[in-house]
């Protein structure tokens, strides 16, 4: 049954061992990757996307990913540009691909959310509301993850 | 003299009140003011001494309301203050000064010497001698209400992913709310999980709340350049969102500055008493574990310490509640040294961080932040002030110290059980 909400998406994510949920969270991250485009980030999310990774390559890549996310903070009392903002997301997104899962946490959701935040910066940079159907397009990805 | 020069010696000569004219007189030359301050202690300039900071305006107190001063004027011993003069001081007044207060609170004779850079914030501000990056934020709170250019379509888009993430609602202008929660941008545009955080917080302590269409924003730019007008302006809109909603408590949130704009200066900048009363996110959470309101399950087993905002715990007096909530949630939390009512700022606060020339400076001074976390090697550093929070992990990573940073109002959340669980 094809997934149509959150509470089912989540519930979804949930079934999923670590090094399936960094696959997964990859795919979520590329979609928005056009939002940041720092090599750092595309790194991190190939990285992630691979069923066999090493702990010195997740360690590298996170490293560098989390330089980039540092890096794209806006400061307080700098104007906000929001397509650069998206490109924040992006970086959190792809820290989470490649990040130690927390306890009672699981980093595709994280990814999907902070995916789904770029976008909506997206919109707001480019005046067209908040409407976006990247949630819509994250059970699409999950649904063919899940039935490939 | 030019216009704006004129008009900057003018409103300098305006803010020089008793306070002032008495520190002055007082000031016995010891130079403890510069061990207090990182700028100094980092750099061993003694320009850095926090005294020294203020010396246009002593200069110009010597000058209007001394005998000895005006005659040294009189005979061309003592010149006037000039427009280069103040474009000079500006690198002294704003980059390398935080309004931290570590310097008043070590003054062997009790000089206020952050309420006096205050003041002559005031006249380089009116003299157009404010930094760049400052001023543009002051310019954005006037035409667009927000330091940081967020207007109300970003916030309504920020509680939408919100409710998405946590899957509770946000309420936006419910009348009759217990409380008023504001955001600062740094929350609105690089934090959303705070948001989440005080959702999850308020449904399980079971309180009212609600955020406010037309006071949404509580950073206070005015304060920052050192224009009372505007501080006056940012704090009205506040309190007529507050009277509007008849909320009984705004909170203020994880922002040093806006919480001492609002709770400590903000009745006196508008002349009167406020309806509601005010305060930080984290005296809440402290009111709400001391009734037994916050209910966490778990505990953080890694080595955390935590970094107190200056206008949170020097400033405001807010010390045990985040001890006391730390604890709550952790097994091993470690103090750093001078940590409490001494810490060391993080070296961006008091709009500092915005500004773009003063980066490598700010570098410079983490050095006393470092050296601290280095006393005590946490695995994670936790603070309540988005401001501190990204000039933290700047200087951690420019230092290349792998220490992760989090909101202490969001590391309480995370330990709140999952409602239905």
């Amino acid at each position: 049954m094809a997934i149509g909400n959150d509470k089912e998406f989540k519930a979804a994510l949930a079934g999923l061992a670590v090094a399936k949920q960094r696959q997964v969270a990859s795919r979520f991250a590329q979609r928005v990757f056009d939002l940041s485009n720092d090599v750092r980030v595309k790194a991190a999310l190939e990285v992630a996307g691979r069923p066999e990774i090493s702990d010195a390559e997740l360690t590298v890549v996170s490293a560098a990913a989390n330089t980039a996310r540092v890096e794209s903070f806006t400061q307080c009392g700098k104007e906000t540009d929001w397509t650069a903002q998206a490109g924040l997301f992006v970086a959190k997104a792809a820290v989470a691909c490649v990040g130690s899962p927390a306890p009672g946490s699981n980093l595709a959701w994280d990814a999907a959310m902070q995916a789904r935040m770029a976008r909506t910066c997206q919109t707001v940079a480019t005046g067209e509301g908040t409407e976006n159907r990247e949630a819509e397009e994250q059970y699409r990805i999950l649904d063919a993850f899940l039935n490939q | 003299m030019s216009a704006t020069m004129e008009k900057g010696v003018r409103v300098l000569k305006e803010v020089m009140d008793a306070p002032i004219a008495s520190y002055l007189n007082s000031c016995v030359h010891c130079g403890l003011c510069a061990e207090a301050c990182l700028f100094y202690t980092e750099t061993g300039d003694p320009k850095y001494t926090p005294i020294h900071k203020i010396e246009p305006l002593r200069r110009l107190y010597s000058q209007e309301y001394t005998l000895l001063g005006r005659l040294m004027k009189m005979v061309g011993l003592s010149k006037p203050l000039t427009d280069a003069e103040l474009g000079e001081w500006q690198e002294l007044v704003y980059n390398s000064c935080t309004l931290c207060g570590r310097c008043s609170v070590v003054c062997p004779v009790g000089n206020d010497i952050v309420y006096m850079v205050r003041k002559l914030r005031e006249g380089m501000s009116a003299s157009g001698n404010a930094p760049v990056g400052i001023k543009g934020a002051a310019n954005r709170t006037v035409t667009i209400g927000s330091p940081m250019g967020v207007k109300l379509p970003a916030v309504k888009a920020q509680m939408k992913h919100v409710e998405e993430d946590y899957g509770i609602p946000i309420p936006m202008d419910q009348e009759g709310a217990e409380y008023m929660v504001m955001l600062s941008s740094m929350e609105i545009i690089n934090f959303p999980e705070y948001l989440g955080a005080i959702a999850k917080i308020m449904q399980q302590a079971g309180k009212t709340w609600t955020l406010c269409s037309t006071a949404f924003e509580a950073t206070n730019a005015g304060m920052q350049i050192g224009n009372s007008d505007l501080a006056r302006l940012i704090v009205s809109r506040i309190v007529d969102g507050a009277e509007r909603l008849k909320v009984k408590t705004v909170i203020s949130p994880e922002c040093g500055h806006a919480y001492t704009a609002l709770r400590w200066e903000g009745a006196n900048l508008i002349g009167r008493p406020f309806t509601f009363q005010v305060k930080h996110i984290i005296e809440v959470l402290g009111e709400f574990q001391k009734s037994g309101l916050l209910k966490t399950e778990g505990f953080e087993t890694d080595r955390l310490t935590f970094h107190d905002p200056c206008q949170l715990a020097r400033r405001g007096g807010v010390i045990q509640q985040q001890r006391d909530l730390m604890n709550q949630v952790s097994k091993n939390f470690v103090e750093m040294p001078d940590a409490g009512f001494i810490n060391w700022c993080c070296g961006g606060g008091g709009g500092a961080s915005a500004i773009e020339e003063g980066e490598e400076l700010r570098l410079e001074a983490f050095k006393k932040k470092k050296s601290q976390l280095e006393a005590v090697k946490p695995d994670r550093l936790v603070t309540a002030c988005a401001n501190c929070r990204i000039v933290l992990e700047e200087g951690l990573e420019h230092y290349q110290m792998d220490i992760p940073v989090v909101g202490l109002t969001e590391m309480i959340a995370e330990h709140i059980p999952e409602k239905g669980a």
